[in-house]
């Protein structure tokens, strides 16, 4: 403790330069006043915090203004198109102005022993450098706002999605006739009229559709009779090649309504529809339809729902798989890696290094990375996700058993030793006790995870649930994507809960 | 009878930490060693059991040296030496229980102990002494729930399950209050009186000393610079007292010896 006081009261030395020169000196090279005024570090910091502020205003200025040639426009445009950094611009002269200033009141500081300099510059350096990094990390809180609300829909699809959690299956009552395109001279003819049955009629029974420029197609006339009363009829189209496809009139689809007798009557226009030269040549026969939906069967899960339980269970799969063998990899590892034990001599030393280098390099490149290389080696699927992860998780288990390993406490090992315990007895009773909880916890922690994990790494072909829902939001479909996210969170706060839990139990 | 014969220990690293240390404790002694902080008292009791190898002299056990012991012979000398430490050394996530079995691992069969397994003599014994030592309500807690006085108590238990014939006690109650000083100290005075255990234990306070030891030894710099009986104790001299604590030393509330360490 004596010793601890001695160094903090050690009397600052008076500085080097007077506190004029050391004014100057700052105003040639920012911080040098400073550093010269017995404040190295400081100076240090204000240097190059000064110089890096510059930097990146400089760097910015060229990014908002390089279409222009000469340096003046360019910099005048870029203060036009974002004032922040013409504000940056005035903060770094004031700043300029503060160092110099600064180096005055340090050196005057020093020369009075004292070691207390101001932290105001410190602030206003912190201050200027956050206003950069509001102008280069492109923040717009106006443009949040304002289009929050427009993605108001989109996010209500996201988070209640469970209308696609179900589907009833419909049987659709199809009702057709043909027409001919283009009329001949003979007469094609008309459908026939049910007494019991639905049926569906047209007149005229020929015609043209559309033409390509716009020039409006034959107007038909559609009778209908016999459908289930007070449910929507759609009409469709089967061209000569036998596509499918909605009327649409005016950009709407069309629809009509039956009335009591299931009866109706609508007026189409035959559409435009290119039909490919393989069709051949002469008249050609359309098909008009009527659909109505015609029942309702049960409600059943939907194929998004069963999809992704299905792909939620392979990931969590592909998490288990991965901890489960980053723990066996891991712990034979993590003796190579515990200094105490690799200490002995130099080359138990040098695997010691090797080992911990290699972790550490395996550990700084995140899963997602090691699941793109994966792919490549074995493809897509939950093979590469679980080679990631497993190669993640081993070099992140074999550090923390190492550390636990590292800190065994030779105080319970030697007084099992003093009981005249042999070796095998000194192992169970005095050191697994010790490493066993926290392997327990470091392991049920990195299962936390890797599940975590395993729901992204889809996302780069890793296999598991985020496959799915990136395809789902490239698609644009929320509502499945929703589904999936519900289950990823679900998911993930099930085990939160549960491994925290059980590592309580172990520490 | 224990022998200390011209005992020296010289670390790896150079540092001579017992010279030529001789003396004898005959049985049924409470012997006490004092010396500063450094001055090689545990390494002298870790040199009795051999938890540390002596560089050179001997350590001779009722008649047998046993600096050459090893494997099985030496295990069974180590159990009839029981040691108590300043930190307790407990296993400290295992539970009470576990922690005072682990003294009977030197008679234990190496397999069924493993698996934690041991003869119904020795339940009864754990129990016995478990309650001798007043710490039954604790015996399913793990160690580390446990209050200093009654961790110590463990390990005087963990130690009395070896049956042992001597105790070794490291500044057994360095790192506990006065009262259960007193409470730990007067538990190994009453194994030293009723079960004849001798007893060797490194102490700091001079009440303590005056109050327990039978026999003193004072170590400086790994040297033996003071032995007195317990009648000497009793009128032991400052300047005696400088001699084992060095100039520094001043004694601190009358009885008191500062525990006269750096930090
Ligand atoms: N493992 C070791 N390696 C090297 N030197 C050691 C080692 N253990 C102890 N020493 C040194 O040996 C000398 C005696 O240490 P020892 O622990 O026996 O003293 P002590 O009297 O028990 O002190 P304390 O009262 O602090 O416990 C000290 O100088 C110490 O630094
Ligand atoms: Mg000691």
């Amino acid at each position: 403790m004596a010793k601890k006081q001695s160094a903090q009261k050690e009397p600052q030395k008076p500085s080097l330069v007077p506190p004029i020169i050391a004014s100057i000196l700052s105003a040639i090279i920012p911080g040098l006043g400073q550093m010269l005024a017995r404040a190295f570090k400081r100076g240090l910091t204000i240097l190059l915090s000064f110089v890096t502020i510059a930097g990146l205003l400089a760097w910015r200025i060229y990014l908002e203004g390089r279409r222009y040639t000469d340096i003046k426009t360019i910099i005048l445009k870029a203060f036009q198109f974002s004032p922040i950094l013409r504000f940056v611009f005035i903060l770094l002269i004031v700043l300029y102005l503060w160092i110099i200033l600064d180096a005055y009141l340090t050196a005057r500081k020093s020369n009075k022993g004292s070691r207390a300099y101001g932290s105001g510059l410190v602030f206003f350096i912190l201050a200027v450098f956050f206003l950069l990094g509001w102008q280069i990390g492109d923040i717009n809180m106006g443009e949040f706002f304002s289009q929050a609300g427009e993605a108001l829909p989109t996010m209500g699809r996201l988070l209640w999605p469970w209308e696609k959690a179900v589907t009833r299956p419909e049987e659709i009552l199809i009702i057709s006739t043909t027409v001919q395109s283009p009329c001949t001279d003979v007469e094609y003819p008309t459908g026939e009229i049910k007494e019991d049955e639905p049926y569906l009629v047209t007149s005229p029974t020929c015609g043209n559709p559309t033409e390509s420029d716009g020039t409006a197609g034959t107007e038909f006339t559609l009778i209908g009779g016999n459908f289930n009363p007070g449910q929507e009829v759609e009409i469709w189209w089967s061209d000569p090649i036998g596509n499918e496809f909605r009327q649409r009139q005016s950009g709407e689809y069309v629809k009509v309504m039956p009335d009591a007798n299931g009866d109706f009557e609508i007026k189409v226009i035959m559409p435009y529809r290119l039909i490919p030269p393989v069709a051949g040549e002469g008249p050609k026969i359309w098909e008009v339809q009527g659909r109505q939906v015609q029942s309702v069967g049960k409600a059943q899960l939907s194929e998004e729902l069963t999809l992704s339980v299905e792909k939620m269970i392979e990931t969590i799969i592909i998490g288990m798989m991965a901890t489960l063998f980053g723990v066996i990899l891991a712990i034979p590892i993590s003796f190579l890696a515990a200094r105490n034990l690799m200490s002995q001599n130099f080359l138990t030393k040098s695997i010691y290094y090797f080992v911990r280098t290699v972790l550490n390099i395996v550990r700084s490149i995140e899963p997602l990375i090691w699941a793109i290389i994966a792919t490549i080696i074995v493809g897509l699927g939950p093979f590469a996700g679980i080679l990631a992860l497993t190669l993640h998780s081993i070099a992140a288990l074999a550090k923390m058993y190492s550390e636990a390993i590292e800190g065994i406490d030779q105080g319970p090992i030697e007084a099992v030793q003093a009981t005249g315990a042999n070796w095998f007895q000194t192992i169970v009773y005095a050191v697994i006790p010790q490493i066993v909880p926290p392997f327990i916890s470091f392991t049920i922690y990195r299962w936390d995870i890797n599940i975590r994990m395993s729901t992204v790494i889809g996302f780069v072909g890793g296999g598991g649930i985020g496959f799915l829902l990136q395809q789902w939001i490239r698609l644009l479909d929320y509502k499945s994507a929703g589904i999936a996210v519900w289950f990823i969170t679900i998911t993930v706060m099930i085990l939160d809960n549960v491994s925290a839990e059980i590592r309580e139990k172990y520490n | 009878m224990l022998e200390i014969k011209n005992l020296t220990k010289i670390y790896d690293d150079g540092t001579v930490a017992l010279k030529n240390v001789s003396f004898t404790v005959p049985d049924g002694e409470f012997l006490v060693i004092i010396g500063l902080s450094g001055s090689g008292k545990s390494t002298l009791l870790r040199c009795i059991n051999r938890l540390i190898e002596p560089t050179e002299g001997q350590v001779i056990w009722n008649g047998v040296d046993v600096t050459p012991l090893k494997g099985e012979e030496l295990r069974q000398y180590r159990r009839e030496i029981g040691m108590i430490f300043q930190h307790f050394n407990l296993v400290k996530r295992s539970s009470v229980l576990k922690n005072v079995m682990s003294g009977r691992l030197g008679y234990a069969k190496t397999l069924p102990s493993m698996i934690g397994k041991f003869s119904v003599e020795d339940q009864q014994k754990a129990k016995k002494t478990i309650e001798r030592l007043n710490i039954q309500d604790q015996v399913n807690k793990r160690a580390d729930e446990l209050s200093g006085g009654q961790q110590q108590r463990v390990g005087i238990a963990r130690a009395l399950m070896q049956d042992p014939k001597m105790i070794l006690a490291d500044e057994p109650v360095a790192s506990l209050d006065p009262v259960l000083a007193h409470s730990i100290l007067s538990n190994l005075e009453r194994l030293n009186q009723e079960d004849k255990i001798t007893i060797i234990c490194s102490l700091h306070y001079l009440d303590l000393v005056q109050r327990y030891a039978s026999r003193v030894i004072g170590l400086r710099l790994g040297e033996i610079v003071y032995e007195g009986t317990k009648a000497q104790i009793m009128k032991l001299t400052d300047e005696e007292f400088k001699e084992i604590y060095g100039e520094e030393a001043e004694r601190i509330g009358g009885n008191l010896i500062g525990t006269v360490k750096e930090g």
